[in-house]
């Protein structure tokens, strides 16, 4: 198995709401797009994946429906709302702030 | 669209989920991701057990995250209901607001029509909670208990207060109470530089304060020690008196003010919250106690105690009887077994309240079910006006219905609208309460204790509110009612739209409504009446004088000068002196006619009770009756108007100490009954000669009030006869002027000015004509009343108002079937009759019901009438007419109505 990136504090929000920026999904749909897309090297672990979903349809950026998955089983779906999708803006350019500043320390010259 | 599974549905008509719910759905969720795991591992090669053993164990405890999860949904479960309903609320009351601006007539009358129910009802729940229900303002109110002493061998009702002896004897030996206390509402005279003036006092016991728990304002309170005689004369000054009269300056304490003409220390100042029961002292004294003094049967003393904690108010009766049973062997002078025998004396122990509030209690429950009955009819009333209102959205709603509505959020439209109407009702009735009260105050009727007390406090407030909202969400739901039916709701969508089953439901309804309306009425209308016959009764009871043109008022002579304690006659000198030089100057006032005198003026004063001798009649202490003593001067029997046989002492009379006294015609039917009592003898009690002579005899007078029987009374002079036992020369006296001016008051600057000329140091107190104190005796009576008429106008303005509208709306109902009844050739009259015999039938039924609610609770009303039964058949009977005519008056205008119907227009609509 590939090396373990401990998720950063709040990336994991991140993650989700710019997964489902793709279109609605349930819980294991999210899990497993992450892990695709990241070659497996992002392992996201249930006991933290289902309380955040829920945590973030609590504060109204994500809406959840029962449907039917293609194979026909019930499964909650869950998608952005308006809410969610400003927040998804908002978590974007902290993280391309916060990456560029820790990449601006990690790239620059030793001091002598 | 439905296909059953309400999860599918807008939230906003989401139903409550359950916390089972809740927990299925996490369930659900997580048994769907476990699966979909085990299927993924399946299919890429491992067996079913491996797959869920890796599963499972990459998830890690399930349970703990199903636990997290279950927190976290019903939190926002909770969230989202809340937004709902704020949501729901704010809009159906947007929608109620507007919908009212629409109808500013249904809203008006409406809103007037409850906030006059309610606020009638509130009105008097505020009275009954200051005068009954609220505590005593008194910190220890719940454990002070008054005690008294019943004598009903003396008079059937009569109470003695305490005695000296008994207080001291059983303030050593009781065990129910930690500590009695002692007060005494008097009068004392400010003396001031400019003038004198009258001032309400409390003499109190040195332990007053603690027991009733008070503690100063300023200063010192008094101590057992300024109860000896001879104490140095100390005062406190009640507090509103103290700011008034003294600028609140702290500095007054350890000053001196001069009282009755002697000077006193102000040793401090009382609380503001301190008062004598229902008496607002401003001058507090100590009384004068001497527990060495020889037991004396003579009971003054209002006695209050605190009871030990624990101790219950009949346990304390007990404890009391024990001790009043002992009183004999302990003051065999005082109290001689046959004087305890002839008199029944005993003991009574009842809570101070009861003692404060007497008989107003009943009073006020009967006047508050009086309002509350109003308050029904309003109710009833409006009911009528949102059922017309539900008719008329019948469509609205039923389309509504169809179209898929929620019954419960529907409700809820209809009660946002109910319940913003009855709150604005509510806040006028609060406002018209609040406005009830302060008029209530002014009036100041004498019959209500505790009237300073009086505001509309948040009970009140809350009743109000309560009152308000219960109306708004019951009138929201009463269209609603057709709907929980289930009546079928389809026709009235149907062209046409009118079916007659449905308004006939309605009109049943309706109907119900005015028979339970004219029920109450009756009810009502029965109480009032039997008030206003009391009224009637009482008012034209002959009191024996005549009231009319009569001015009184007191003045209190200072003891220093005008009771000297000189033995015999001449101690009585000053006093004498006094009045027929008073008498003089008064009389020569232009219109007076004539001036009189006494120490207890009829109906103000009562009559007092004291043994009377009569010679030849072997009474002894134990077997005299008690009777009436009353000293009056010359003059009193005249000016009053009191019918008289044989002759009337004059002032030559009373210098020459004659000894004539004058009888009333009760006391003389009683002693010498068939014989004339002219020249008989009588003398009060003492054991010493001379006799008193009877010289003449009044006519019966009521002096303790138009429903009491006439009182037997010896008028003793104001100087007694040479020789006889003394009483204390009468100083404090009440003045009466028969005046030819049409208002006696007229009178009183010029008599005010005579007395200060005469002594500067005697205040004139009380000044009031005869017919107001005749109008007080009678207080308790036209207070009752007047506020039984007042609700039965109201009720019966309601009722009409109720009947009107319903046969309104039967007409317009039957509008078609008139039609057809006249075209066929039905006369206008016949037409009326018809309309009008409906009114009466249904009127009729109301009143059936009405009378026999009447019958059954009259009796309530027992002690507060006077000469007419609970029953009386004219009341009930009057009644009974009243309200058919209005039944028939208020049917008139639609039977009218009904005749205007025009045949031919009303065939071609069908």
């Amino acid at each position: 198995m590939a090396e373990d990136l401990d998720l950063l504090r709040g990336t994991l929000d991140l993650l989700i709401l710019k997964t489902l920026s793709w279109g609605p999904m349930h819980g294991l749909a999210v899990l497993r797009w992450i892990e695709q897309v990241t070659g497996q090297r992002l392992q996201i672990t249930e006991g933290a994946l289902y309380p955040a979903l829920h945590r973030m349809e609590q504060k109204g950026w994500l809406g959840a429906d029962w449907g039917y998955t293609e194979r026909n089983r019930e499964a909650k779906f869950y998608k952005l709302t308006a809410a969610g999708r400003r927040q998804l803006t908002a978590e974007l350019s902290k993280w391309s702030r916060y990456t560029e500043a820790v990449n601006l320390v990690i790239t620059a010259q030793g001091a002598r | 669209m439905s296909n059953g599974r309400e999860d599918k549905r807008p939230r906003l008509f989401r139903l409550p989920t359950s916390r089972r719910r809740l927990r299925g759905d996490i369930d659900r969720e997580l048994r769907f991701h476990i699966e979909g795991r085990v299927d993924e591992l399946i299919a890429a090669g491992l067996t079913r057990e491996q797959a869920e053993r890796e599963v499972t164990q990459r998830f890690g405890d399930v349970s703990a995250v199903r636990e997290q999860l279950e927190e976290i949904d019903t939190m926002t479960h909770r969230k989202r209901e809340r937004g709902e309903w704020r949501a729901t609320l704010a809009r159906d009351l947007g929608h109620a607001v507007r919908g009212l601006a629409l109808r500013p007539a249904f809203a008006t009358i409406v809103v007037l029509t409850l906030g006059l129910g309610i606020g009638a009802t509130t009105a008097i729940y505020a009275l009954l909670d200051t005068v009954v229900l609220r505590p005593l303002p008194y910190p220890n109110a719940g454990r002070l208990v008054y005690i008294e002493h019943p004598v009903p061998g003396v008079e059937t009702n009569a109470k003695w207060r305490m005695s000296q002896a008994g207080y001291f004897f059983f303030r050593k030996n009781s065990k129910a109470f930690d500590d009695i206390a002692l007060y005494n509402k008097s009068e004392a005279s400010l003396v001031t530089p400019d003038a004198a003036e009258r001032v309400r006092a409390a003499a109190v016991s040195g332990n007053f304060f603690e027991v009733v728990g008070a503690r100063p304002f300023l200063g010192r309170s008094f101590t057992d020690a300024d109860n000896r005689p001879n104490a140095a004369l100390v005062a406190m000054l009640g507090y509103a008196f103290w700011r008034q009269r003294f600028n609140g300056d702290s500095r007054v304490v350890g000053a001196t003010v001069s009282l009755g003409s002697r000077p006193y220390t102000i040793i401090g100042v009382a609380p503001a919250t301190l008062d004598l029961p229902d008496y607002q002292a401003q001058v507090w004294l100590p009384l004068e106690l001497n527990a060495d003094a020889p037991a004396m049967n003579s009971h003054y003393l209002d006695a209050v105690a605190l009871l030990r904690p624990g101790v219950t108010v009949s346990a304390a009766q007990a404890d009391a009887a024990r001790l009043t049973s002992r009183l004999p062997e302990e003051f065999p002078r005082a109290y001689s077994p046959g004087f305890m025998r002839e008199s029944r004396f005993g003991v009574l122990v009842s809570p101070l309240r009861d003692i404060v509030i007497g008989g107003m209690s009943r009073t006020l429950w009967i006047l508050l079910g009086a309002v509350a009955i109003v308050m029904l009819i309003a109710f009833a009333n409006v009911a009528n006006l949102f059922l017309v209102r539900a008719e008329a959205r019948r469509r609205e709603t039923d389309i509504r219905l169809a179209l898929g509505a929620d019954r419960l959020h529907l409700a809820g439209h209809y009660v946002a609208e109910s319940v913003v109407l009855a709150l604005i009702g509510g806040t006028l009735a609060v406002g018209l309460a609040y406005g009830a009260l302060r008029f209530l105050v002014i009036l100041n009727p004498s019959s209500v204790p505790r009237l300073a007390e009086l505001s509309l406090g948040w009970q009140a407030g809350a009743v109000a509110l309560a009152l308000a909202l219960g109306a708004g969400i019951a009138l929201g739901l009463l269209p609603l009612t057709r709907l929980a039916l289930g009546g079928d709701r389809v026709p009235t969508l149907r062209e046409g739209g009118r079916t007659q089953t449905a308004s006939r439901r309605q009109l049943s309804v309706r109907s119900a409504l005015v028979v339970a309306q004219m029920a109450l009425a009756v009810v009502l209308l029965a109480a009032a009446g039997l008030m206003l016959r009391s009224f009637q009764r009482l008012r034209s009871v002959q009191p024996g004088f005549d009231a009319s043109g009569v001015l009184t008022f007191e003045v209190a002579l200072p003891y220093s000068h005008y009771a000297p304690l000189v033995r015999g006659p001449a101690g009585y000198l000053p006093v004498f002196q006094y009045h027929r030089e008073l008498a003089q100057r008064l009389a020569a006032l232009p219109g007076v006619t004539s001036v009189g005198m006494t120490q207890a003026l009829a109906m103000k004063d009562g009559d007092g009770c004291a043994l009377v001798f009569v010679k030849d009649k072997s009474f002894t202490r134990e077997t005299a009756p008690c009777v009436g003593n009353i000293v009056a001067g010359p003059g009193y029997f005249s000016t009053l108007g009191i019918p008289m046989r044989g002759r009337v002492p004059t002032w030559t009379d009373v210098d020459a100490q004659s000894g004539a006294v004058v009888v009333s015609k009760a006391l003389a039917d009683h002693m010498w009954p068939g014989e004339d009592p002219i020249g008989k003898e009588v003398r009060p009690n003492g054991s010493a000669e001379p006799w008193y002579h009877v010289v003449g005899v009044t006519g019966d007078v009521l002096t303790r009030g138009l429903d009491q029987p006439p009182s037997e009374i010896v008028y003793y002079p104001m100087v007694p006869i040479e020789g006889a036992p003394l009483w204390f020369p009468p100083t404090h006296m009440t003045i009466a002027i028969r005046t030819r001016n049409t208002d006696p008051l007229s009178l009183a600057p010029a008599a005010r000015r005579i007395v200060t000329a005469l002594d500067r140091e005697v205040p004139v107190a009380n000044v009031q004509t005869m017919e107001t104190i005749v109008d007080r005796s009678t207080a308790k009576t036209t207070f009752a009343m007047l506020l039984l008429a007042i609700a039965g106008t109201m009720a019966l303005v309601l009722s009409a108002v109720g009947i009107y509208g319903v046969i309104s709306y039967t007409v317009a109902e039957r509008r078609p079937e008139i039609g057809v009844r006249m075209a066929l050739g039905a006369q206008t009259t016949q037409v009326r009759r018809m309309v009008v015999a409906q009114s009466l039938r249904v009127s009729g039924v109301g009143i059936a019901i009405g009378l026999a609610g009447a019958l059954a609770t009259t009796r309530v009303l027992q002690s507060l009438l006077f000469g007419v039964s609970p029953t009386d058949p004219v009341t009930l009977g009057g009644v009974t007419i009243v309200l058919m005519m209005l039944a028939a008056l208020a049917a008139y205008a639609p039977a009218r109505r009904a005749t205007k119907v025009d045949p031919v227009e009303v065939l071609r609509r069908e």
